[in-house]
């Protein structure tokens, strides 16, 4: 049969009880041969311990762990996890670009009177290059396809 | 929650918010020891202590720009610390690895004289089994706990702290830990009388 106040011998051994509890369980240990017992083995089981050495961290070991970290930076998040400021900041630069081409665009095409207008025009049209070169595998194609559909 | 808190630390993480990478590293090999110890300690071989310890403070980097500058930098490393090596120690491999150790392996060391008698080393030495024995035999959450307490020697409130538990569950594991301890250290000596 265990003494109701044998849960107390851990928190004693290792000083964690205030000052009044300590005289008081010292007091009940004097009387309570089982207390006395369990309170000797923890002793001999603590003492076991202080002999117990602490490791030192292995040579490299802070440079091994700084080069994964760096790693870690290189790997960043991707841009959609770059905080909300950031993205906001991306998509009004990328807003002011698109606007920028837009109004240039507009600018040569209005901007620009009579026959140079056309002339400009004329030199933006797709229709001055050849869909494929004449002597060549997709020209002779091109060709065959045509004459097909002629007939 | 413990609030001891430490000028260096709270110096070391500021600068590490404000981007200057010195900081992560004052703060490594400030703690690297205790870290590496405790993980040793609690899988019980070099090779995956080291792992562990550095899976550690990969974890405290990615997760110190979000730590609370009110919290111990200390009790928070032991607190990542000590889930990773219980991360680990659920992989089933381990129980088979924490086994009595090899050569230069052990947990006991005589640092009370250079050269022990004979005798004195052989009692080194079955107690250093016993011991690795003992802890082998606990389940991961008392391992802990015994550790942080008798090897680490944190306090019954760092320790809560550390492993985010209440402090009557500190003194309730603590109490039975160094029971069961106490069982298979008793079993383990009849087994193998001096």
């Amino acid at each position: 049969m265990s003494c109701s106040k044998s849960n107390l011998v851990s928190p004693y051994l290792d000083k964690e009880m205030g000052a009044d509890e300590t005289i008081a369980f010292e007091a009940h240990a004097r009387g309570c041969s089982r207390c006395a017992q369990k309170l000797e083995e923890l002793r001999a089981l603590h003492s076991a311990f202080s002999a117990v050495q602490s490791h030192q961290a292995p040579y490299g070991f802070s440079t091994r762990v700084l080069a994964r970290a760096a790693e870690l930076e290189k790997k960043k998040a991707p841009w959609y996890f770059a905080p909300l400021f950031v993205r906001f900041a991306e998509a009004a630069v990328l807003l002011v670009v698109v606007t920028l081409g837009i109004l240039a665009g507009n600018a040569m095409t209005n901007g620009v009177p009579g026959r140079m207008a056309v002339n400009m025009t004329a030199s933006l049209s797709l229709d001055l290059f050849e869909a494929a070169p004449p002597g060549s595998l997709g020209g002779a194609y091109l060709a065959l396809m045509e004459a097909g559909n002629e007939k | 929650m413990m609030t001891v808190r430490n000028d260096d630390d709270i110096s070391h993480i500021n600068r590490f918010k404000e981007g200057d990478p010195s900081a992560f590293e004052a703060i490594v090999l400030k703690y690297q020891d205790k870290i590496y110890s405790l993980c040793r300690h609690m899988l019980g071989n070099a090779h995956d202590a080291e792992d562990a310890a550095q899976e550690v403070f990969l974890k405290a980097y990615q997760a110190l720009p979000r730590f609370q500058p009110d919290a111990s930098l200390y009790t928070w490393l032991y607190r990542i610390a000590a889930n990773t090596c219980l991360d680990h120690l659920r992989k089933p491999v381990f129980e088979s690895l924490f086994g009595p150790s090899g050569e230069g392996e052990g947990l006991v060391h005589d640092r009370a004289s250079e050269a022990p008698s004979p005798e004195r080393l052989y009692q080194s030495k079955q107690t250093d089994r016993a011991l690795q024995e003992g802890l082998g035999k606990l389940s991961p959450k008392l391992r802990a706990i015994i550790i942080l307490k008798e090897i680490e020697g944190l306090s019954y409130e760092e320790i809560a702290d550390s492993l985010a538990i209440s402090m009557g569950t500190v003194k309730s594991r603590i109490a039975r830990a160094r029971e069961e301890l106490q069982k298979v250290m008793k079993k383990f000596r009849e087994q193998n009388p001096q």
